[in-house]
């Protein structure tokens, strides 16, 4: 064999190894999908619980100084004189229902504490309470949306 | 041919030759017997023909292992059997707790015994990682033995976890839900993970049967062939560890000159299984003749291994029996989502956890137990020094021990605290 055969036979590669290495890229990608479409299976679109949207009433309903947690949705409906606010029930530390009381929110769990607001008093939660965003429906009911945080200090202006 | 003895022949011997057809082999009266049984039968034939004297003591391995697997035999049993019984759904599965208690026979019975018994699988399986780590028995060649270990202590971990909110008690709801939301602090994939083990945003329905189908049907079958794969590999590797010093002097090959000559390729490989225990076939073949012998101080597994490990799960079953019926498990108030209890305590194994957690979430709760879970599946291939082996606390092992007690005593520790001295709002109390 001359040197510029050895060299293009470098670049060569067999029949049967171009198979099996097609052989073999194909089978990955296969079982990469079989693994990826059931990641998605786990993953439902929607959920049989509490939908994420609800509407919780006239703005009526809620007078000036209203704190009223509801238990099902986890949120806290805040009525002052800005407005009208939801403030979330769930403890940004390990996921327990916190309870309100005269200084604003107290976890049972783990002993987290928050002012009327949801800004981290005490305790080891991480992060202040969410807001969520409201909005007035077409039928005049305030409809609150628990995919969508909004910053502290907003209120609906009612 | 042999003339066929006639019908009536044959019913009158049909006692006999059924029992002759399902058990080949008498009751073992000679050497020969005593391998027969263990190769021959199924059941046993995951067993070596012969086990090493020094395995058999029983302040060596205190049976941990097989007190470990005799409670996994004894929660899938009791495991079955309430799931003729339990309805994995929010309305029902509380109400079915309450009448195993009333109109089921032994109900009750059976489920103070999966219970403790799933209690105690994490904790004897626990201990018999302490006992593998403290008698050096991760060495080389048993190094990937003990990461399967290490992997069955996460599964166990997890199916009596999925297992702690079929109740759908108070002490279960909230305790999947703080357990799950440890989850939910790793980075990146902690919110999806969670999602995606719940089916939902918090714990409810979707959760219940998720964890039901992970607890009665996916983790019994993944830790039932790890178990397999455990036990098989104990084998492979040469049987339980032992020190050197158990072993008896090495007895003359049967033809000396063919160690020397032509033989050499089979006399090589006869040295390297020269800590291995031989199966019949192994002793029976070749220039190197066992039979009669006993240089590796060997007795046979049947009778002196059957029996020791009927005498543990013996002993396993008549103590979750007794505890069983002294002690009812807990079954509290049903999941009501909108009240968590003060304090909302995690399992007590994951309590060292929840304590960590109330310091720092992250860390707390994914940095350091996946520091404990990495360090723990690399000890064999950063320890790999070979002396200490097969004894107990030994000299030269004196900073790997000393480690691992520290390692013990941590999360022991935090545990005590988590269980007895945390009171409402996870405020420090004394338990007295």
């Amino acid at each position: 064999m001359t040197t510029m055969d050895s060299g293009i036979a470098d670049r060569t590669i067999s029949r049967r190894r171009l198979l099996s290495l097609t052989s073999f890229l194909g089978l990955l990608g296969a079982s990469g999908v079989v693994v990826w479409s059931n990641l998605l299976f786990f993953k439902p679109r929607v959920t049989y619980g509490e939908p994420s949207r609800f509407r919780i009433g006239a703005p009526d309903a809620f007078p000036l100084g209203t704190r009223l947690p509801l238990g099902r949705q986890r949120v806290t409906i805040v009525r002052n004189e800005n407005g009208l606010a939801a403030i979330s029930n769930t403890c940004t530390h390990l996921g327990c229902v916190v309870a309100t009381n005269e200084i604003g929110f107290a976890c049972p769990c783990h002993g987290s504490r928050f002012d009327p607001d949801g800004t981290v008093l005490g305790g080891p939660a991480p992060r202040p309470l969410p807001w969520y965003q409201l909005s007035l429906s077409p039928s005049g009911e305030i409809e609150v949306d628990t995919s969508a945080e909004v910053a502290q200090g907003s209120y609906l202006k009612v | 041919m042999s003339r066929d003895p006639g019908l009536l022949a044959n019913l009158r011997d049909l006692p006999k030759n059924v029992w002759r057809s399902l058990f080949r082999n008498p009751l073992p009266s000679s050497d020969l017997g005593r391998s027969q049984t263990s190769f021959a039968n199924f059941f046993l034939h995951i067993h070596p023909v012969k086990t090493h004297v020094h395995s058999l003591r029983p302040t060596y391995t205190f049976g941990l292992g097989v007190i470990a697997f005799s409670l996994f035999i004894i929660l899938a049993a009791s495991g079955i059997l309430l799931m003729f019984y339990y309805v994995p759904s929010v309305e029902q599965a509380h109400d079915r707790m309450l009448d195993l208690s009333g109109t089921v026979a032994f109900g009750v019975l059976l489920r103070n015994m999966h219970r403790w018994a799933a209690h105690g699988m994490v904790a004897i399986v626990l201990l018999h990682m302490a006992r593998v780590f403290f008698t050096g028995s991760y060495k080389a060649p048993r190094e990937f033995n003990w990461v399967i270990g290490i992997v069955l202590l996460l599964l166990t971990f997890f199916a009596s976890f999925t297992g702690y909110l079929l109740p759908w008690d108070q002490l279960a709801y909230w305790a999947i839900t703080v357990g799950t939301a440890i989850a939910a602090y790793a980075p990146g994939v902690g919110e999806l993970m969670r999602f995606v083990l719940l089916g939902d945003r918090i714990v409810g329905q979707e959760a219940l049967i998720r964890f039901y189908v992970l607890h009665v049907a996916v983790l019994p079958a993944i830790i039932t062939i790890l178990v397999g794969v455990h036990f098989w590999r104990i084998r492979k590797d040469g049987g339980l560890s032992r020190p050197a010093s158990a072993d008896l002097p090495e007895a003359q090959p049967a033809f000396p000159e063919a160690v020397e000559g032509k033989l050499e390729g089979l006399a090589a490989r006869s040295k390297l299984q020269k800590k291995k225990s031989f199966g019949v076939l192994g002793m029976v073949r070749g220039p190197f003749n066992k039979v009669g012998n006993t240089p590796d101080n060997t007795v046979y597994s049947w009778p002196h291994l059957f029996a020791a490990e009927l005498f543990c799960f013996a002993l396993t079953v008549l103590v979750i029996l007794v505890v069983a019926m002294v002690f009812n498990a807990p079954l509290e108030a049903p999941a009501d989502p909108t009240h968590p209890p003060n304090p909302s305590k995690a399992p007590w194994y994951f309590l060292g956890l929840q304590e960590m957690v109330s310091y720092s979430a992250f860390w707390g709760g994914v940095g350091i137990p996946t520091l404990f879970v990495l360090g723990l599946l690399l000890v064999p291939y950063l320890d790999r020094g070979n002396k200490g082996v097969g004894e107990w606390f030994s000299r030269h092992r004196l900073l790997a021990n000393t480690l691992f007690v520290l390692f013990l005593l941590v999360n022991l520790v935090l545990i005590v605290i988590g269980t007895f001295f945390r009171g409402p709002n996870w405020s420090l109390v004394t338990p007295w």
